[in-house]
């Protein structure tokens, strides 16, 4: 999975989200590192919804403006889980490893 | 005029990069999206974000069927695309290599004096806009989970492996090669497990 995917589906693991929202979130939880601009997001979001792993949750609008709300399917939720993990379990053996070779080297 | 209407029109302006049916369902939403991006009191979009929607559009434009596809699939369609990419550049480098170098040139003008175009040159650019449209096929029919297209590009591919020989000229023999080398992973892509699965289910669809 690309990371910009990854970090999408993180965005509305907690609930939905409209196409601004996602934007700042990817921000901050990426601590700032990725910038994603709306060509990218809504390439991805074309994409995540095709491949059913994200679904839409609504519109609204605010102040003349369309805003549309996307939220996981219990596929994108189980999609990002076993990513979360694998990546988990990567860092955990990558930190391990480290601290292995710490214990002679640092 | 606002400042704020000006920008307004010129993302929606940008937007024509993208396919009218995904236009029609998001600009609106798209359009907000970046005007809640903008700074106050920009009136242009940015180079970076421009460059964003143009590059987005147009993956959009070539992955028409994206839709109930395989990444293997995506994968071998875009490698198609490049098939065509560097056909195209053959068939460009040949003509001006045609036109400018060695002896066509020499007849090239003799063409221009008293003799008729020459036929072989004439054909060889058809049958190079011929190759280029017939990728272009192959990558959306493919895309679209045709099974027949996937039998086609792959007899077409065992053509060029048998053609791969018959080529003279230095130049068009290492095109021949690099298209070859395009088109290898390609046919390969198309017959994995997770590609049969996309066209089997699109046979059905089609039958049903």
């Amino acid at each position: 999975m690309q990371e910009a995917t990854f970090l999408i589906l993180t965005a509305l693991a907690n609930g939905s989200q409209h196409g601004y929202g996602i934007i700042t979130d990817v921000q901050e939880i990426s601590g700032g590192r990725v910038l994603m601009r709306p060509g990218t997001l809504y390439t991805a979001l074309d994409r995540l919804h095709s491949d059913g792993l994200i679904e839409v949750d609504g519109e609204e609008i605010v102040e003349g403006r369309l805003r549309r709300y996307y939220r996981l399917t219990p596929e994108g939720a189980k999609t990002l889980s076993s990513e979360a993990t694998r990546l988990q379990a990567h860092a955990t053996t990558a930190l391990t490893r480290l601290k292995l070779a710490g214990g002679m080297a640092l | 005029v606002t400042d704020g209407s000006k920008l307004e029109r010129r993302y929606r302006r940008s937007l024509v990069w993208y396919p009218p049916q995904f236009r029609q369902e998001n600009s609106e939403e798209i359009v907000a999206v970046l005007m809640a991006c903008s700074r106050d009191g920009q009136r242009r979009p940015g180079l970076a974000a421009s460059a964003d929607l143009i590059r987005s559009g147009l993956s959009m434009r070539l992955r028409p069927s994206a839709r109930s596809s395989a990444p293997t699939v995506r994968a071998a369609v875009r490698l198609m695309y490049t098939g065509a990419a560097v056909t195209t550049l053959s068939l460009v480098i040949g003509i001006i290599s045609l036109a400018y170098v060695g002896q066509g040139a020499a007849t090239l003008r003799a063409a221009g004096r008293n003799q008729p175009f020459p036929v072989a040159i004439a054909v060889g650019i058809v049958v190079g806009l011929a190759e280029i449209a017939l990728w272009l096929w192959m990558a959306r029919a493919n895309s679209e989970g045709r099974n027949w297209a996937r039998v086609i590009s792959t007899v077409l591919f065992g053509l060029a492996t048998l053609h791969l020989s018959g080529n003279k000229d230095a130049l068009q023999v290492v095109f021949a090669l690099v298209t070859w080398l395009v088109a290898l992973p390609a046919v390969w892509l198309l017959w994995r497990p997770a590609s049969s699965e996309v066209f089997k289910r699109q046979s059905v669809t089609q039958a049903g």
